[in-house]
Formats: structure tokens, sequence, C-alpha cells
């Protein structure tokens, strides 16, 4: 399970301003301003989506906006990088599905 | 109209508009949320007890800079033209400049081994952002894939954390990576001040005498590993696949002989949550192809760099570059690059040579060194600029 570093004993304490917010109808909380990555692994989500093609889960990879593995559905909005989205109060964010057989070539 | 618009807002956009804000009319462009660039994972101890922070220093800069230079975040480049003057167009509107500067930083390479597209698996510089300036961690328990300075440094500091890190070693050899133990011994070895050099010499109880170079040094080198400055590093163990359905449950790692051929029937399992790769990092130059510039392979700079001069000016007039766009350094450097860049901008020589002075200083005492081999990559950049490039103050 994951956690929050809520100390650093160099960095020292963290303030902490939780806010709600939507994943997939479930409602969680996140540190105001953080990452979306950040705040769903804080709650112990590791997977943001499933694979278009083959259905295999995904998670967050390089975290600032180079490799796109983080894409969610966000306030209505495809493919959206959770690493370079700030959480806000009642934002809402979704998993991404593995794609209708037709939408892939038929293969 | 801008007189200069600066791409990307790390430690070299922002240090060159702090000098440019008081003269000029600036735009500073970044894709993320938060101005800083990669400085905002940054942690770790320069002499003792005297700590480089990184997100302390971006809060300066920021503070510095954020009254009179114009800065837009959460706003992506796509696209750059050249027609006597610059313009830059973005996720947020489309801007003109006469002044460009470049300062994209770098990417983290990554080579692909059997499982890592499973979550729970990023880059340690993903580990980084998340620990030190997210703060959450990664997880419980992880595994460091890749000997080199940045795993090194972010193997410290997930310790600082108290997030476990059950091993360090190196990847399973394929086309792309082909780190022998000997390699990897030698980046330990040249790591610098801040490395664990020492301490990894006494705990493998190689002598000093047995410099690196030597194959005893390698072959003296426990297969299990060492536990130098708290981390366990093995160079002689290779990861060769991690594991889970879900999520990342635990890695595969196989001993190796002092070659670097693994040895059979001696893989164990590793459990753990998290798994970093670590694969050092390479200039992120896209921008800077946009605008047809020369590039130049330095394997020691990380990889293409668009042609430069010492002084950051670049074939095209009025666009300069500054950061790890030039080869990758410390964000001290970086910072010293962007206020060099500000100076030519202003066309002031006798600050600018004083900058170039203090690059070549940190360069020389850096605590960091991420390739042993930077001066020739840097000196190579030098040799084809005064070939090829046009450049104007000659």
């Amino acid at each position: 399970m994951t956690e929050r570093i809520t100390y650093h004993k160099i960095l020292g304490e963290i303030k902490h301003n939780p806010v709600p917010f939507n994943w997939n109808d479930q409602t969680l909380y996140g540190n105001a301003g953080e990452s979306l990555t950040a705040a769903l692994l804080a709650n112990g989500i590791r997977t943001l989506r499933y694979h278009e093609k083959d259905g295999k889960p995904r998670g967050l990879y390089c975290n600032i906006g180079h490799c796109s593995e983080c894409r969610c559905l966000i306030n209505g909005v495809r493919n959206q990088r959770a690493c370079m989205t700030p959480v806000r109060h009642g934002m809402s964010i979704e998993q991404q599905t593995e794609l209708p057989h037709r939408i892939k070539g038929g293969r | 109209m801008y007189d200069t618009i600066i791409i990307g807002a790390g430690p070299a956009g922002l240090s060159a508009a702090r000098i440019l804000q008081h003269s000029q009319k600036v735009l500073i462009i970044d894709e993320y949320f938060h101005p800083g660039g990669r400085l905002l994972g940054q942690l770790y101890e320069e002499e003792k007890g005297s700590w480089w922070n990184g997100l302390k220093m971006a809060d300066e800069l920021y503070e510095d800079t954020k009254e009179k230079t114009e800065i837009k975040l959460s706003t992506s480049v796509y696209n750059v033209e050249f027609d006597e003057t610059y313009t830059v167009y973005t996720t947020n509107g489309n801007f003109k400049s006469e002044h460009l500067i470049i300062a994209t930083g770098a990417r983290e390479k990554s080579t692909p081994l059997p499982g890592w597209d499973l979550p729970g698996v990023m880059t340690v510089g993903a580990a980084q952002v998340l620990t030190n300036f997210s703060r959450v961690k990664p997880g419980d328990k992880g595994v460091i894939v890749g000997v080199n300075p940045l795993s090194m440094v972010i193997g410290l500091e997930l310790g600082y954390a108290d997030i476990e890190v059950a091993k360090i070693c190196l990847p399973q050899e394929n086309l792309i990576n082909s780190d022998t133990p000997r390699e990897a011994l030698n980046t330990l070895m040249s790591l610098g001040k801040s490395a664990p050099s020492k301490p990894l010499s006494l705990a493998a109880g190689i002598a000093e005498t047995a410099r690196p170079f030597h194959s005893t040094a390698v072959k003296l080198f426990p297969k299990n590993g060492v536990k130098a400055m708290g981390m366990p590093i093995s160079i002689k163990e290779k990861i060769i696949r991690i594991n889970g359905t879900e999520k990342v449950e635990s890695v595969t790692v196989q001993k190796t002989d002092a070659a670097g051929t693994l040895i059979a029937d001696t893989d164990r399992v590793i459990d753990c949550d998290f798994v970093c790769l670590s694969d050092g990092l390479a200039p992120l130059n896209e921008i800077a192809s946009l605008l047809d510039l020369k590039h130049i392979y330095s394997e020691a700079l990380g990889g293409y760099v668009p042609l430069h001069s010492e002084k950051m000016q670049t074939e095209l007039p009025n666009l300069y570059v500054a950061g790890n766009i030039t080869g990758i350094e410390n964000a001290k450097i970086a910072i010293f690059q962007g206020e060099l860049a500000a100076h030519q901008i202003l066309n002031n020589e006798a600050l600018s040579l004083n900058t170039l002075t203090k690059i070549n200083n940190e360069r020389k005492h850096a605590k960091v060194k991420f390739h042993k081999d930077l001066d020739d990559g840097k000196k190579m950049v030098q040799n084809f600029w005064s070939k090829l490039g046009k450049n104007p103050s000659q």
C-alpha cells in the first residue's frame, strides 16, 4: 500500500489541503494542486488505464509528460495526461479501457 | 510581440528571465503546472550537512521572476517558426518574439525489458518527483534497474524518505543496452564526492590500489552485491524480468560472471511493489529540430544536441539554447547557461565571459558527474561549431 510522506527527515513537513475528486464514480481525496498521478497513487491506485489494443493494465511511467502512459478521461476529455494535470476540487477522472474490436481494424 | 520568449521554466529558463526581465518584455512557456522543471525533485548532499534542495531553488527563481516575467504554465509548445522573428505555437495561443531561448531540458532514456509495461514500473525520475515533490511514496519496496549517477543519487533520495530499496543492479544485456560489470564499477568509482565510491570500495573489499580498470576489481566484487551508503548494489547480478499480473509483484535476477555473462541456474525472485528503470538522460531537442538546426550526436552529452557555440548561440540569429538541451549536466550549469544566453541577448560580452568562466569552474568541480567524457563531448561540439556554425561574433 502506498502512502504519503508526511514528514521527511531533510525536507521537513508538507502542507496538506485535501480536496475531493471523482475517480470512476468513486470519491477520493487528493492534496490540492498535486498531480493526478500522485493523488491516485496516494489512494493506492496504480492502474490508470487499460491498453486500447490488448486491454493490459498500465500506470504512470515517466510522470513528467513525456511518455503519455498515464492518459485518462479527465473532465470528459480523452487522452489527458494525469501527470500533467493538477488535482482540483470536484474534478472527474476516469480510466480508459480497451477499444471495441472494430476500431482496432478487426485484428 | 515579446523581446524574448523562453521555452522551459526550469533552472536555465528562469535564470535567463531573471536577467532579461529588467530591460525586456519576456515570456516563459512551460508544459508543467509548477515552475522549476526538474529542479523540483532534486535533493542531494553537496558537503557534509549542506544540501542541494532543488525545490527551494525553484521557488527562489520563481519568486525572482513572477513579477516582471510573464509565465505561462500548463502550456505545450507544438511548433516554432522563424521568419525574421520567431513564432511559437502553443496550446494557449501563438506568440511572437525577436529572440528565442530553447531551454527544454532532458528526457529519460528507457531500455525495455520483459514486464516493463506493468503498473508500478517507472523511471527513476518519476520516483524522484513523487517522493521529493509530491511526497507520495512510489511504493513500499523498490528495485532500481541501472547503475549510473542518476540511479545512485535517487536511490539515496528514496532512503531519505524511508522507502526501502531492495536492490540496485544492471539490466539484462540486449541490443540497446550492453552495460558490463566493469563499466558499472567504473561509473560507481568515478561519481565524484557525493558518490558511494569510497564506502563501496571498502564494502566490496577492493583495496585502494586495485583500480577499477583492473579486472581484479570486478572479480573481487561479491556476487550478491554490497551495501554502500545503505544501498544494496550489485554489479554482478542482472534483472532478467519484472513479474506481476495487474501490477509489479517481484523481479527475477540472475548472477553473472565478471564479464557480465549470465550464470545458469542462479536466478532468484526478489519481492517488490515498484521498479525504477534508470538508463540515463537525453537532451530534449524536438523544438530545435523543428527549426532545422544541425544536430551532433555525443554519447558523453547524452544524445543529439543542436549545434551551438560555448556562448549558447545557434545557427539562427537571435536563437539561443541553454540547459540540458546542450548536454546532460547538473542544474548549476543550467542556471549559468541560462544567464549566459541572457547576457548574449543583451550584448554584454564582459558578463558573458565572466559567466563562461563560472561554467568551466563548476564543470571542473561538479559533485555529480553525469559522464566521464563530458569535456570531450563539449570540445567536439565546439569543433563542429567553429567549422560549421555561422558565428555572428566572428
